[in-house]
């Protein structure tokens, strides 16, 4: 009995040398220490080597990287803007920016160059990467950190099997359909894999088509424009095709995983995740490649091309907008070298105009040249990444009532006007 | 004579039936490990065969090679094994005082405090992680393994269960301790709390096993990959490699072993414990 | 009002103060101020980055006028059918062989209870990709090609043998201690007054560990009232058959964390606590016809 309170006397001690301990803990308020946060751990080492490069120039000076997953940096980040916690530097995405930065958590970076140049980020951004990192007000809130394009992923040995030639820059709609469709005939494996996303799906049909997701001002919807209808019945109706897997397989196996299994031609995939997929599956390389994006070849307006392009930027929370260890180290990431860093990390394109060359050059250490340049040449008809300052409202709300179109729970012209109405009631609320 | 025999018979057939009921449930509760290691053996083309194949055909350890190098497994098992420490720590010693006191002493607004038990157990506990992740973040304590224990420093389960437990101890015990010149705390842990074992045992497993399963809170409060438990960690792991289900299973496996091993050895002692403190 | 209490009385009370105070201070901090603010946030109009302005009952409104909201309500009480009556059954029929004379006893119990020691996470995994309709061990195993995870009809029921399979082992252990507790002299006396097995299992067993069963009973119903992690591991968004099993907190996680809607969230909280006290009350009421506590 007494060996009873001996061990609640233990427990007690552990308890509060635990408590204790914890004071110990990183903090994001220790000088010298700026911490990052980021979601991608595909970036982790890149954003190690910046830090790095940094550290070396500013030996005081010392960056922390943390990385946590997609779904649980949003939450966290609105937390911590909510109790004003954020970390000192973190990646902004296109969907948040406009949330962030119009209800003032976010330092105006319009500046932060004017002691080099006052015209640095137009010289060395373009207006796409720019436009990823600015508010409703046309302030700078982010340094411009990369810029992606979406390509196409194809199979060679399939289509070497079913005599059908790579897809190059004449490919239109047509020939993925009929590509896809000899494919499945010859060799019984999908042709292309169309499932239910916006960036890496239907997004680039509406715009090659010469429709719209929203309006220039983003005032509005366009799911009720004819070229975005038609767009979006060609896109959805891929799935009726016995070469192209319906929505309930995609729920259960990720359009990746079934290329990269061999068990489709082809799928659309961001250039940010090339560098995993030939770290990941070694016995692959070789056996696939990439193109640009199929074109409209009766678009209702404009010449049939284009790749949705989003970017990344660099943000910090606007309690910093006087901190000048911070500033400092943002600037370092906007700059030739900081972006250069990046670029040969060979995980994103840097955002910085005419260093697309150290992205490419990463896959040289490949045996297996991948014709990763499409991503870059893509860039000359590329769009912004669709965003305004309410699409975190709705963004999941469109995909759930897409999810009703493909399983047949509503039809789809319904359904698309339901998704108009869904979008035009966000933004009126943001407004309002 | 006969009567025997056919109550022979019939005991037999209860043997047979319980052995059946026993295996037919055991190859159930193992199969989907087995299942697990086979297909953290396969390629990925392997694995989405049709018809899939049961054993691989080639057994290759690349996909265990994808998970170590995703995820810091030896700080994981670290973070997991401390998390679960100090959550059973806290969760014993405050709930057997609670629990204690709510069944065995009279004090006023007895009936309210123990309201705020109960009421607390149907509170679903998504709607803390903000207001808690909000505090630590007040204090900077987010990214240690204080906040991963943050949310179970108290436990209303706990209290509620063992309240359960010293409600079966009789009165007449406390009184003869009380009489012998124990004070309440002496009472409380000379007497009482040692009864409790099966209890605290099944409480410990308990609490334990929430720990280890808490999938959002280490997410959300610990950014850093270093910091996270198995659990959040394997989910981390799904959020990069999707569906590719061979190294989603070889990354499981990895995060069953120590705790497997630990429960190897901790199950003897927790059975017999069960056994022995069961007699009354 | 309050009697006069003796120095007695009161140094109990002192004491009894002391030995609750860590646990309801605890409970105050991390659990009732959340509380309070989801109820002030219930009633209130809220934007991003904690502005809410008060709106009165129109989330309320909002909510019981919502069809996805009524369908995950039924989803979770359909769950709740699903996985209680059935997984404390296995539960308890698991118990009662474990407690029995057989061989390789400990064998059995460490593979049954072996659920436990795995990651929430890995074991929907696991089942995740065990249900997988077109590349799925299970389909192969019934010969059949079901889409467990994709059709609306089998969704939830998957969902429900996972949690099943997983709590067994665990209400096994509260079960087996029950059990374990009942003396031996009992079924002796039992058998000399030539009463069967079954007779013995109700007159003896289900009596003796019918406070057990009510404490695992009320613990599993919380606990898949309140269900999310499994249906969220399940179940992904892109999966066109979630607004067909998602439960009440899978609903109040997309609405708060993913959409922003911490109103409307902390609304559908709010019903989710009602329900579950109810669901509670009633079984605590209900207990007096079977629970025996004079043991």
């Amino acid at each position: 009995m007494k060996i009873f309170s001996r061990v609640v006397a233990a427990m007690m001690s552990a308890v509060l040398a635990l408590s204790l301990a914890a004071c110990g803990g990183s903090s994001a308020a220790k000088s010298g220490v700026i911490t990052m946060q980021i979601w991608d751990t595909a970036q982790r080492d890149g954003m190690q080597a910046i830090a790095d490069a940094y550290h070396e120039k500013n030996p005081d000076v010392t960056v922390e990287i943390q990385v946590t997953s997609w779904d649980e940096y949003w939450t966290k980040l609105e937390a911590a803007a909510t109790s004003n916690t954020l970390p000192d530097v973190f990646w902004m995405h296109t969907n948040y920016i406009l949330q962030y930065a119009d209800n003032g958590m976010l330092a105006d970076l319009s500046n932060l160059y004017d002691s080099e140049s006052t015209t640095y980020y137009t010289d060395h951004f373009s207006d796409i990467s720019l436009s990823n990192a600015q508010g409703s007000d046309g302030k700078i809130y982010g340094v411009p950190k990369d810029k992606d394009t979406v390509g196409l992923v194809y199979n060679k040995e399939m289509f070497d099997q079913a005599g059908v030639a790579y897809p190059d820059e004449t490919w239109t709609w047509d020939n993925l359909v009929s590509a896809s469709q000899t494919i499945y005939e010859k060799t019984g494996k999908y042709g292309y894999m169309a499932y239910a996303d916006d960036q890496l799906g239907y997004w680039n049909f509406v715009y090659q088509n010469g429709g719209y997701i929203l309006n220039d001002d983003k005032t509005a919807a366009g799911f009720d424009q004819k070229a975005t209808i038609d767009a979006m019945k060609f896109y959805i109706g891929l799935q009726s095709y016995d070469w192209c897997p319906d929505q309930k397989y995609f729920a259960e196996t990720a359009p990746g995983n079934a290329f990269f299994s061999g068990q489709g031609a082809m799928y659309l995939e961001g250039n940010w995740n090339l560098m995993s997929l030939m770290k990941n599956y070694p016995e692959m390389q070789g056996k696939w490649d990439v193109a640009v994006l199929p074109a409209c070849p009766n678009p209702e307006s404009g010449d049939g091309r284009a790749t949705i392009s989003n970017g990344l930027s660099y943000a910090t929370s606007a309690k910093n907008a006087n901190n000048e260890t911070v500033l400092d180290f943002l600037r370092f990431l906007g700059s030739e070298e900081g972006q250069r860093i990046q670029g040969e990390s060979g995980v994103a394109i840097p955002a910085y105009e005419g260093l697309e060359n150290t992205w490419v050059s990463a896959f040289d250490q490949f045996d297996y040249k991948l014709n990763v340049s499409v991503f870059t040449e893509m860039f000359d008809y590329s769009v912004q990444s669709v965003n305004d300052k309410s699409r975190p409202n709705w963004k999941s709300k469109i995909t759930d009532e897409l999810l009703k179109i493909y399983s047949g729970a509503v039809d789809i012209d319904t359904g698309l006007a339901n998704m108009n109405q869904i979008i035009n009631d966000a933004i009126a609320q943001a407004n309002g | 004579m006969k009567s025997e025999k056919s109550l022979q018979r019939s005991m037999q057939l209860n043997k047979v039936l319980t052995y059946f009921f026993l295996i037919l449930g055991a190859v159930i509760m193992i199969f989907p490990f087995v299942w697990m290691l086979l297909t953290s053996l396969k390629t990925l083309a392997e694995s989405m065969q049709v018809p899939p194949t049961i054993l691989p055909a080639n057994p290759v350890f690349e996909n265990f090679t994808y998970a170590i190098t995703s995820l810091p497994f030896f700080n994981l098992y670290m973070n997991t094994i401390l998390l679960i420490l100090f959550r059973v720590i806290c969760a014993v010693v405050f709930s057997s005082m609670a629990g204690y006191a709510f069944a065995k002493l009279n004090f006023r607004f007895k009936g309210f405090l123990f309201g705020l038990i109960l009421v607390q157990m149907m509170m679903p506990s998504q709607i803390f992680i903000i207001p808690q992740y909000q505090m630590l973040a007040k204090l900077s304590l987010t990214n240690s393994i204080f906040a991963l224990v943050f949310p179970g420093l108290v436990s209303a389960f706990g209290t509620f269960f063992l309240r359960q437990s010293y409600m079966g101890i009789p009165k007449e015990i406390g009184e003869a301790a009380y009489l012998d010149g124990c004070n309440q705390w002496q009472t409380f842990t000379k007497v009482m709390a040692p009864l409790t074992g099966t209890s605290v045992a099944a409480l410990t497993v308990f609490t334990a096993v929430f720990a280890y399963g808490d999938l959002m809170w280490p997410l959300v409060v610990n950014t850093d990959i270093t910091m996270m438990t198995l659990s959040s960690g394997l989910a981390t792991l799904k959020g990069q490699f999707t569906t590719n289900y061979p190294v989603l299973m070889a990354g499981s496996l990895l995060a069953m072993i120590p705790m497997l091993i630990l429960y190897l050895i901790f199950q003897k002692q927790f059975v017999e414990g069960i056994s022995m403190t069961g007699g009354k | 009002m309050f009697q006069k209490q003796t120095l007695a009385e009161k140094r109990e009370q002192r004491w009894a103060y002391l030995m609750i105070a860590p646990t309801i201070l605890g409970l105050l901090i991390l659990n009732y101020y959340p509380l309070l603010d989801t109820v002030r946030l219930s009633f209130s109009k809220t934007q991003t980055f904690g502005k809410s302005t008060f709106a009165g009952l129109e989330n309320y409104i909002t909510m019981f006028s919502s069809v996805e909201f009524w369908k995950a309500t039924w989803n979770t009480v359909w769950f709740c059918i699903l996985t209680v009556p059935v997984g404390m059954a296995i539960a308890l029929l698991v118990a009662l062989l474990l407690n029995a004379k057989v061989r390789f006893k400990s064998g059995f119990r460490a593979i049954y209870f072996l659920p436990m020691v795995v990651a929430p996470a890995a074991v929907s995994m696991v089942w995740r990709w065990m249900f997988n309709g077109q590349y799925g061990i299970i389909n192969t195993l019934l010969g059949r090609e079901i889409n467990w995870l994709t059709n609306p009809a089998t969704a939830l029921l998957a969902c429900a043998i996972v949690a099943i399979w997983s709590s067994v082992g665990y209400d096994a252990v509260l079960l087996l201690s029950g059990l374990q507790n009942i003396s031996r002299t009992y079924y002796e006396a039992a058998e000399i007054d030539g009463a069967g097995k079954i007779r013995q299992f109700f007159s003896i067993t289900l009596p003796m560990i019918s406070p057990t069963l009510f404490v695992t009973l009320i613990m599993r119903m919380m606990a898949s009232l309140k269900v999310y992690d499994l249906i969220y591991m399940m179940i992904d968004t892109a999966n066109p058959v979630l607004p067909d099993v998602q439960s009440l907190m899978y609903l109040f996680y997309r609405e708060a964390f993913v959409a922003g809607n911490k109103g409307y969230a902390a609304a559908i909280c709010m019903w989710t606590i009602l329900l579950i006290g109810i669901v509670t009350i009633v079984q605590f009421i209900g207990q007096k016809k079977w629970v025996n506590y004079d043991v």
